[in-house]
């Protein structure tokens, strides 16, 4: 009878501390991320520093209709895509492995494509006078969600940002040239330093 | 006697909770500090619920233009300044050259502007709720036909 007693009291205690967690865990709220941008221009001292929250830009984007940009949709000109079917070039290389897809090395600039641990990496140097690098770096989360609208001549910004919202911290673009640098990136820290 | 210190208890009563009521919105602060050798200090406190009021007595005519062109920002603003509210404190555009510094932040229930360049430094801080009553009075503002 004592024994069945303390298994009841045990089994309370662990139903109640299971139940805690619950409501712990229901009432937290998800981490907010950041998108951050930087610009640095050490030519003229300049700086600029913007966060945003990407909550805010998620809420703020389907409720911009104006030129191109409605509901949270980029709707781009087919001339844009100069007659690539960019969702069959994207599906392929979603289910091909990791690998460099384009490597043009040219006098002047050197582009490359890869997709390497499911992102879409792109790099490109520009072998002028500036020495302008230019890496980008999207999860292909990202980029399927941006290909996810209906039309197709369409980006869907407002997907793309509720995918980067789940996508981990990450740098997503860098643009450095003789004076200039430019970072964008997300992370769940508010401030950009 | 004891008349008179009623009277003067539900005067003093009424004032409190006037002030509190006027005050429940957050206070705006203006802070302009000039660094000229006859440097002008101006501050203004006031309570935030003052200017969607003072809003009342704009003619309605005298905001049409302004009213027409924020009109269709309106679910953006809203949307934004929802989000604002909802979120933690954190700096949103922070701007740096040599001789001037300009730091947008929310901070609490208001947004903070300051502002420091060679000449003077000037501090705004407004409470959310109070930037979005006036933004809604602006926008709820008829047209003017001759504008």
């Amino acid at each position: 009878m004592q024994k069945a007693m303390r298994t009841i009291g045990v089994c309370g205690v662990l139903a109640l501390t299971m139940s805690n967690l619950a409501v712990t865990a229901m009432a937290t709220p998800a981490t907010e991320r950041y998108l951050h941008v930087k610009v640095d221009d050490a030519s003229k001292g300049e700086s600029v520093n913007v966060n945003l929250p990407l909550s805010m830009a998620a809420a703020i984007l389907p409720t911009v209709n104006k030129g191109t940009l409605h509901n949270g949709h980029v709707t781009i000109g087919e001339a844009d895509f100069n007659g690539v079917d960019v969702r069959a070039l994207l599906d392929a290389i979603r289910t091909a492995p990791d690998n460099e897809f384009v490597t043009v090395k040219e006098k002047d600039q050197d582009v490359r494509v890869a997709k390497s641990n499911g992102n879409l990496i792109v790099h490109v140097l520009d072998k002028g006078k500036d020495g302008e690098k230019v890496d980008v770096t999207i999860p292909m989360k990202v980029v399927d969600a941006l290909f996810s609208a209906v039309k197709n001549n369409e980006l869907d910004v407002a997907a793309a940002i509720r995918a980067l919202s789940d996508a981990g911290d990450a740098v997503l673009v860098t643009v450095q040239d003789a004076t200039e640098h430019v970072r964008i990136w997300i992370d769940s820290h508010s401030a950009s330093e | 006697m004891v008349l008179l210190g009623k009277v003067a208890l539900y005067i003093a009563g009424t004032a409190l909770a006037g002030a509190g009521l006027i005050c429940s919105e957050g206070m705006i602060e203006v802070k302009v500090v000039e660094k000229q050798p006859e440097a002008h200090h101006v501050y203004v406190l006031a309570p935030a619920m003052l200017v969607p009021i003072g809003m009342h007595f704009v003619p309605s005519r005298k905001l049409g233009r302004a009213a027409t062109e924020i009109h269709p920002w309106m679910p953006t603003i809203r949307a934004a300044l929802e989000q604002l509210r909802a979120g933690g404190d954190i700096t949103l555009v922070d701007v740096r050259e040599p001789d001037q510094h300009v730091l947008v932040t929310k901070d609490g229930e208001s947004v903070v502007v300051d502002v420091t360049d060679k000449d003077e430094t000037v501090h705004v801080s407004a409470p959310i709720r109070a930037i979005e009553s006036t933004i809604e009075q602006v926008a709820a503002a008829s047209a003017d036909p001759h504008d």
